[in-house]
């Protein structure tokens, strides 16, 4: 059991990656719809664990909540946005891919030396269910700065509230169930105004290319 | 009597919704503020002779001691004051034809959630909900910084929305660490109380209480405007009609800073010593006045101006509270009340002035004192106020701050930070001065706009002169209780 | 005397698989084309066929062209006799014998890239040094995969890789063994040149990678060429299918009948695999030539990750 926990969260971690390599906006959606399945398995095996020893049902409210949310709903309001902001073929990111993935990697290898000087959770299973998740909110960062267009970033931003998901439920087997729902509710309101404002740069700016909001500096 | 703070405001909100006739809608918010304020008051009484107030219903999620009563007294007070302001300034947008009444319903309901989601956030025990009512303070003030629907709102807006997002999401991880640290020592069901945790703090795993803090600083310190995550303070605080301007830069960048502060006396109780997370937050603050000192000197826009200011005023709070001596506390706490009403003053009466000459530029305004004789009288005190200038309130707080740092011995740090703020106010003046003199445009007419705002604004400005020279027994023994909880004991 | 016939036993399975895991692929294809394709055992009728026939060489060519295809078989073949086709038969392995086994095979790419340059054809130059960047990109992964196979057997034959992968069970639920499983099945693509890296059954020249530098070959070169290329791509699979698939545990060890078994149970495991590379091949398409470092960039990072897990882990 302990090693499937280890093995889901290197595939979440992989996916994290997968996204990086995309070029596509249709892709990063589909990369991410994947993410956020294994992210739901995950918590659908813990909260069967949760089930079978305290008989609380929370956690697996919060797997069906996943599933309902970033599976199906969110994927669906980033693809009706990409569908009505212009689609122009334009380079997304500055560098080349394999610099970026190579990048990514370091940042993994930063966030096993960090955690491996904190006490408690650098020995064994925890320390690298600890390390990955914290790969993954490094990695939605990067990849967040790295891409141009406004749904990259939205995109980004999922991936960074996907880490931060996958290491409260691998640290502290998930956070009090209030809580859970906030952080959706937060999630979900914080994606329909980013698009709704990609939507309004599209208007004004004619493109989602972020690189053209330059009228405010200094 | 808590209760109140959370459910007077829901009502207004859904009484706004139904609402269609325009006239209702100031009249709503102002009702419902002054509800809040006059609750506030009474609360403020109680914590005054009981210490604090906390309920056993919720698990305890109720707690409002002295360190909330103040940011909270804070939220309330100019949120009643920009509501009142507001009344006139949309109006006079309206008549323009700036935007329409729709519009103007959608400003009066999210500016009442903003004001909601701070005062939740400052009321409850669990950090974890602190942390939802701050990111929903980000998605709740989106739209008002938008407000316009130019081409520089929306990019201000999704700066703000973006930074403070990614910012909040950092916050986040520092708390899910918060909560690994207390395992095994908390019981599941206390694991995020703030009061809980600073019972225990001492048995808290240390190391992972420093990694939660440098997460957690770095996450809050972004919503609260510190260098080097200030970019998307003077987009948005520009960009956003003036009375929300002076809540994001009077109230907003408190409650961040009050979430600073909560975590700070964990981490310190439970490390034994401050040097940690006051080398730290010195380090934010010097770099955060340094930053403004530099921008303030090149600006051509008086909102960013002033939006730069209040980076290098949060700047000075971060110093105060990283040097952790009951004196630098209690200039942290004062300097905090006072900071939030100088500039809150300011962004009214620069409302003024934008809506008079219609340009943000600072090079097109002339002649302010002929053209808006009250407006422009305040913002020229207000200059001197939020620069430092003696006998307003700020310059007392800042004075007490520099004491503090210099009677800790850290002779080097008070000389940067002289020197830092010396530069600021070379650089406010030589910007701001030209407003007053040379000959205005040919079409505006002399006299002054929007009436009630400029009765808030005169209001505020004697509270500042009067602040600064004379605090009541009682306040004062508010503050030092505050600093007590804080430092503890 | 019984090494002797276990090594013939070899010899002959390779041989003789390898063109039958290249007629399942094909009919796979057409299967999935709703064509009927060509017979299963189609590549040795053709192998039989160009056996039999004089092989037209070019005058501008040097020794290398007709050398090539000898040591490319020849080199296939060793390879062959270091990447045990059953756990249950000690093949001829010595430490360190994955690394020979990488340059036995880089000596065969390397007199077939000669080779390709040879005919002084502008196709088969670009073949050559197409192929030449391909097999550099994917050797760091090559790398990286085996080495961290190597640390978790704590040695770096590949019979001991094997034997400890039999100890597990069902490695592919351990977290190093999925990534790199992952990797290996991107190396064997970029290796044995199926899509998406290049596509074996095009005949546009400028689209060709390893066909490009076959192109001058005709008769019995040609066959041993193909044959060559056969054998590769069986070897790669036979890594695969017994480090990650091992099934020899449930069998024991009761003499020759279980070898047989074995070498039957083997049989299916690499109808299996071809079967996945047939699936793999007709549902994605040939990436650009300028998309293959991502591709190599993306195996190295598996690899990678299976080297950060042992790395933290331990076993």
């Amino acid at each position: 059991m302990e090693n499937y926990l280890a093995a889901l969260s290197l595939l979440i971690l992989f996916s994290a990656f997968v996204l990086m390599a995309n070029k596509r906006i249709k892709s990063y959606i589909a990369t991410i719809r994947v993410q956020s399945i294994f992210i739901a398995i995950a918590v659908g095996i813990e909260g069967a664990k949760s089930l079978k020893t305290t008989g609380h049902f929370d956690i697996l409210l919060v797997c069906v909540l996943i599933i309902a949310f970033k599976v199906i709903y969110i994927p669906r309001l980033l693809h009706r946005t990409y569908g009505k902001v212009e689609y122009r073929v334009a380079k997304d990111f500055f560098l080349n891919i394999p610099i970026l993935i190579l990048i990514c990697c370091l940042l993994v290898v930063f966030s096993y030396f960090t955690l491996s000087t904190v006490e408690g959770i650098n020995t064994g299973e925890s320390n690298v269910q600890m390390v990955n998740s914290i790969s993954i909110v490094l990695i939605g960062m990067f990849f967040m700065i790295s891409r141009k267009k406004a749904i990259g970033q939205i995109v980004g931003f999922l991936v960074i509230e996907n880490g931060l998901f996958v290491t409260a439920l691998f640290s502290t087997k998930g956070m009090p169930l209030i809580i859970d729902i906030g952080i959706f509710i937060d999630l979900i309101t914080a994606v329909m105004i980013m698009g709704i404002i990609s939507f309004k740069i599209n208007e004004k700016f004619d493109s989602i290319d972020t690189n053209k909001l330059k009228n405010l500096r200094g | 009597m808590g209760y109140i703070l959370w459910i007077v405001p829901i009502i207004g909100i859904l009484l706004l919704t139904a609402v269609k006739d325009k006239k209702l809608f100031p009249i709503i918010s102002v009702a419902k503020a002054s509800i809040l304020l006059i609750a506030a008051i009474f609360i403020t009484r109680t914590v005054m002779l009981q210490g604090k107030v906390s309920y056993k219903n919720l698990q305890g999620l109720l707690y409002i001691d002295s360190v909330s009563i103040i940011a909270l007294d804070i939220v309330v007070v100019i949120g009643l004051l920009s509501a009142i302001y507001s009344i006139n300034y949309l109006n006079l947008e309206l008549l323009h034809g700036k935007i329409d009444i729709k519009r103007l319903k959608l400003y009066y309901i999210l500016m009442d959630t903003f004001i909601y989601t701070m005062v939740l956030a400052l009321t409850v025990n669990n950090m974890g909900i602190m942390w939802i009512a701050i990111e929903a303070t980000t998605l709740a003030s989106a739209f008002l910084v938008g407000f316009y629907n130019d081409k520089e709102a929306i990019e201000g807006t999704w700066k703000y929305v973006i930074i403070c997002s990614v910012g909040i999401g950092v916050a986040f991880l520092g708390i899910i660490l918060l909560q690994l640290s207390s395992i095994g020592v908390l019981k599941e069901a206390n694991f995020l109380q703030w009061t809980n945790l600073y019972e225990n703090a001492t048995a808290l795993k240390p190391s992972i209480l420093k990694l939660a803090f440098i997460f957690l600083l770095v996450g809050f310190g972004t919503k609260a405007g510190l260098a080097p995550m200030h970019t998307w303070l003077p987009d948005a605080h520009s960009q956003a009609p003036s009375p929300i301007s002076a809540l994001l830069s009077g109230v907003l960048l408190n409650s961040a800073m009050y979430g600073i502060i909560r975590m700070v006396s964990i981490v310190n109780k439970g490390l034994g010593e401050s040097i940690f997370t006051g080398r730290l937050l010195i380090s934010l603050g010097v770099l955060s006045i340094g930053t403004s000192a530099i921008f303030i000197i090149t600006q051509k826009d008086y909102k960013r101006l002033l939006a730069y200011s209040s980076i290098e005023h949060m700047g000075i709070i971060a110093i105060a509270i990283g040097l952790f001596t009951p004196a630098s506390i209690f200039a942290a706490l004062f300097h905090m009340i006072n900071h939030s009403a100088t500039k809150a003053m300011l962004f009214f009466s620069s409302g003024n002035i934008l809506q008079k000459y219609e340009t943000k530029d600072i090079g097109k305004i002339k002649n302010l004192l002929k053209i808006l004789p009250v407006s422009g009288f305040v913002f020229f005190a207000g200059i001197f106020a939020i620069a430092g200038t003696p006998p307003f309130s700020v310059f007392a707080s800042e004075f007490n701050v520099i004491l503090s740092i210099f009677n800790n011995h850290n002779f080097i740090l008070g000389g940067v930070v002289i020197g830092f703020i010396s530069i600021i106010f070379v650089g406010i003046a030589m910007t701001l001065f030209k407003m007053f003199y040379g000959t205005s445009p040919e079409h505006l007419i002399p006299g002054d706009i929007n009436i009630p705002g400029e009765i808030v604004m005169v209001c505020m400005l004697i509270f500042i002169l009067i602040t600064g020279i004379y605090m009541p027994l009682q306040v004062k023994g508010l503050l030092l209780s505050a600093e007590k909880i804080i430092i503890g004991g | 005397m019984k090494n002797i016939i276990y090594y013939l036993v070899q010899l002959a399975s390779i041989i003789l698989l390898s063109p039958l895991v290249n007629g399942i692929i094909k009919k796979l294809k057409a299967f999935t084309q709703k064509r009927k394709g060509a017979p299963i055992l189609q590549m040795y009728y053709d192998l039989y066929k160009l056996f039999r026939k004089n092989s037209v060489v070019s005058e501008v060519t040097s020794w290398i062209f007709k050398v090539t295809p000898y040591i490319f078989v020849s080199t296939s073949i060793i390879a062959g006799f270091l990447v045990p086709i059953t756990t249950l038969v000690k093949p001829n392995s010595f430490p360190g014998d994955f690394i020979m086994l990488i340059s036995i095979l880089a000596l065969g790419r390397f007199f077939m890239v000669l080779a390709g340059l040879d005919a002084g054809s502008t196709f088969g130059g670009m073949g050559s040094s197409r192929e030449v960047m391909i097999s550099v990109l994917i050797e760091p992964a090559i790398f990286v995969s085996f080495f961290t196979l190597g640390l978790y057997a704590k040695s770096t034959s590949i019979y001991n890789i094997m034997l400890e992968a039999k100890k597990i069970g069902i490695p592919l639920l351990h977290p190093m063994f999925i990534m790199i499983f992952l990797a290996m099945l991107i190396i064997i693509i970029s290796e044995t040149s199926r899509i998406p890296v290049d596509d074996p059954s095009t005949h546009l020249e400028l689209t060709m990678v390893h066909e490009a530098m076959l192109l001058e070959y005709s008769g019995r070169h040609l066959a041993l060429m193909e044959l060559g290329a056969a054998i590769k791509q069986l070897i790669y699979i036979t890594l695969i299918v017994n480090i990650f698939l091992p099934t020899d545990q449930l069998i024991g060890n009761f003499g020759i009948a279980s070898i047989f078994i074995s070498i039957l149970i083997y049989a299916i495991k690499v109808i299996a695999v071809s079967t996945l590379i047939a699936i793999g091949e007709v549902s994605t398409v040939k990436l650009s030539l300028f998309s293959i470092p991502n591709l190599a960039a993306l195996s190295f990072i598996l690899s990678f990750l299976g080297f950060l897990q042992f790395f933290v882990l331990g076993r």
